[in-house]
């Protein structure tokens, strides 16, 4: 069961900062055991947090952040700011300290108020930037009188062992610290460019050895393959040119007909392939391929190649209705998505945009009949046969076909000249700025 | 010349008075982005600061293998930092000759390579400096966008002449042999196989494509007749 906290949160409480002026409230003296565990977790989160790159991210033989926890071999000890306090003892902890080692402060047998309330001030006083000042307790007359004696015994037994336990754990402290350091550069050194990077186990450079001179036979004559293969693209290279001039002389100097002659042949090849495709369906949506992935020259696998060269041309989807000229002609569009919606465009084809008569005039009006069926009557021109026909039917009606019904139906006469009208005609009567 | 730690004194477009290459900055010749991956990795500030020609050539002297950028993030390889390097300082002409000439590191020797082809302007003096070290066979560690590849100093040699990209950079236009070789300003190439280049020739035709396979070269051939004999000939005499 975690441990209840009050205030209802994981984060641990920070110290209060100092402000002048204001009482110092120590923080809450309940939050112990969470901020017990918290202390530990601490000490070994700090330690590892500068990552420099210049140090190898590989585990150390020797553990660095446990270096200044590991120094009683016994039971693991969570508080290391307290062996730095050596020389600082305070009343409450002299009680504690017996046979020289520090004990656990979780041990069960230390149950004084003393104890309990020296361990309260340790937790609290664990903030990194080590305050090592623990809270003097306030010991009555009587106690005072009772630890002297008690403690008196004890130091003085303990005086000389005790220092002599402090000399050793610095050392080995200091000891620990220098090999650690001395392995980080040794590692460092012989990891080179492992300093910057990082994934030389995921990708070990060994994957490719490049030692010269395993197989010099082989080795030569794997170049020579590779100088063979140089000089002869090279050479293809120069051929393919010499081949296409070649091509250009050739045509030259085949006369006109036969040029023709090469052209249709070649021509109907191209048709050929055409052919082979399937024809698109009336107002089959036209998707492009797309251009981005279009060059394919390394393209080796099969159904990738037919994926991309493969031909849509009358090609039905589900939902696609099956022929559209049955659909009134509002439906008749080839994005159905637009349907009913602003973006779709009244756009059909350009045939049904063309305005002029080339359409027409290719013949189509003489296949398809009359071009004005379809149309309602209100559109239609007024003579119904003139340019529903080829429009080049000059000659005999002229420009006159149309203008037979209406009010200009009169046939235009002589334009009638004055006499003495000799250069100017209408010009006589012109205002002139020179 | 005042050393920043970051190049961007360098890079700044506005003001560049330092040597020209190609008529600009020559940094320019890689791209932005792959500038800013160079100048923002490990490497180049931990490594490439303040170097000079010599101590370029100390770090080239460590390298261990070729590539532009890998991985998802792009990472330069230390190859590309110190080209890069090569750029910001432009060095002489003899010191980056002296570079390619050292046949102990053959990867310093493709550092030179890189920068000739990306700083020369004048192709003929590439293709005559570059053509040489074909014969140089030796193997090449190159590190693609995900793994590794191996490939050789003439390979990586023929790429720089005749790719347009290589190293996560476009090379400047070069004009094509060919076209070199129509207007005079080069020889043909005469290629180092000489004279076992129609023996070669005429096996190869003979037995089936043997792409790959490791080729035996057999003393002179004798009667061996095959038409392209004549065309051969005009080429390896060039």
């Amino acid at each position: 069961m975690p441990p209840p906290s009050s205030r209802m949160t994981k984060n641990t409480l920070q110290p209060t900062r100092y402000r002048p002026g204001k009482a110092e409230v120590e923080p809450d003296v309940s939050e112990d055991e969470s901020e017990e565990d918290d202390e530990a977790e601490e000490v070994t989160a700090k330690a590892p947090a500068p990552k420099a790159s210049s140090f190898p991210s590989r585990k150390l033989a020797v553990n660095v952040t446990q270096a200044g926890q590991r120094i009683p071999s016994g039971p693991a000890k969570p508080k290391p700011p307290e062996e730095d306090l050596e020389g600082f003892v305070t009343a409450s902890e002299s009680s504690e300290d017996e046979g020289g080692a520090l004990k656990d402060s979780s041990d069960p047998s230390n149950e004084d108020d003393e104890d309990e309330s020296s361990e309260e001030e340790d937790s609290s006083s664990d903030d990194e930037p080590a305050k090592p000042m623990l809270r003097p307790t306030f010991i009555s007359k009587a106690q005072r009188a009772q630890q002297g004696t008690s403690s008196t015994t004890t130091t003085t037994k303990t005086a000389e062992e005790q220092s002599a336990e402090t000399e050793r754990i610095r050392k080995e402290k200091a000891d620990e610290l220098l090999q650690a350091q001395l392995e980080k550069d040794a590692a460092a050194k012989a990891a080179g460019r492992k300093a910057w990077d990082d994934d030389a186990e995921i990708d070990p450079e060994d994957a490719v050895d490049d030692t010269d001179a395993l197989d010099p036979e082989a080795e030569l004559a794997a170049w020579k393959l590779r100088e063979l293969k140089r000089v002869r693209r090279d050479r293809a290279a120069i051929e393919g040119r010499e081949k296409e001039k070649e091509e250009i002389e050739r045509r030259r100097n085949l006369s006109v007909e036969e040029r023709e002659q090469e052209d249709k042949d070649f021509l109907s090849l191209q048709q050929g392939e055409r052919e082979g495709r399937g024809k698109m369906a009336f107002m089959q949506k036209y998707f492009h391929k797309g251009a981005f992935f279009s060059t394919g020259e390394n393209e080796e696998d099969e159904e990738v190649k037919a994926v991309l060269n493969r031909d849509l041309a009358g090609a039905r989807f589900e939902d696609e209705t099956g022929d559209k000229s049955v659909l009134p002609e509002y439906m008749r569009i080839r994005d159905m998505t637009k349907l009913g919606k602003k973006g779709r465009t009244r756009y059909k084809d350009l045939r049904g945009e063309d305005t002029g008569r080339w359409g027409m005039e290719a013949g189509k009006g003489r296949e398809m009949g009359r071009g004005f069926e379809g149309v309602d009557e209100r559109f239609r021109p007024d003579d119904g046969f003139g340019f529903g026909f080829g429009g080049g039917r000059d000659g005999g009606n002229g420009g006159g076909g149309r203008e037979q019904t209406g009010a200009n139906s009169a046939p235009l006469g002589e334009r009638r000249r004055r006499e003495g009208e000799s250069g100017e005609g209408r010009e006589g009567k012109r205002a002139r700025f020179d | 010349m005042a050393h920043h730690a970051d190049a961007k004194r360098a890079l700044d477009e506005r003001g560049y008075k330092g040597q020209l290459v190609r008529g600009d900055n020559p940094l320019k010749l890689f791209e932005k982005p792959v500038r800013d991956r160079i100048v923002d990795s490990y490497y180049w500030k931990e490594q490439c600061f303040g170097l000079n020609a010599a101590t370029l050539l100390d770090r080239a002297t460590e390298l261990s293998f070729v590539g532009g950028t890998y991985g998802v993030a792009q990472r330069p390889t230390p190859f590309l930092c110190l080209a890069f390097k090569l750029l910001q300082i432009v060095p002489d002409k003899e010191i980056i000759l002296f570079y390619l000439e050292q046949e102990e590191y053959k990867y310093l020797r493709v550092l030179a390579a890189f920068y000739i082809r990306l700083a020369w302007e004048k192709d003929e003096e590439v293709y005559a400096t570059l053509e040489p070290y074909l014969t140089d066979s030796r193997k090449l560690k190159r590190r693609t966008r995900e793994g590794w590849a191996l490939t050789y100093v003439d390979d990586f040699i023929d790429d720089l002449l005749l790719k347009s990209r290589v190293c996560a950079t476009t090379l400047p236009k070069i004009n094509p042999r060919l076209f070199l070789e129509d207007e005079d300003r080069l020889e043909p190439r005469i290629s180092a196989l000489g004279g076992e280049l129609e023996e070669l020739d005429g096996e190869d035709e003979e037995e089936d494509e043997s792409n790959g396979e490791v080729e035996e070269v057999n003393g002179p051939v004798n009667g061996r007749e095959h038409e392209a004999d004549g065309s051969d000939e005009e080429m390896v005499g060039g």
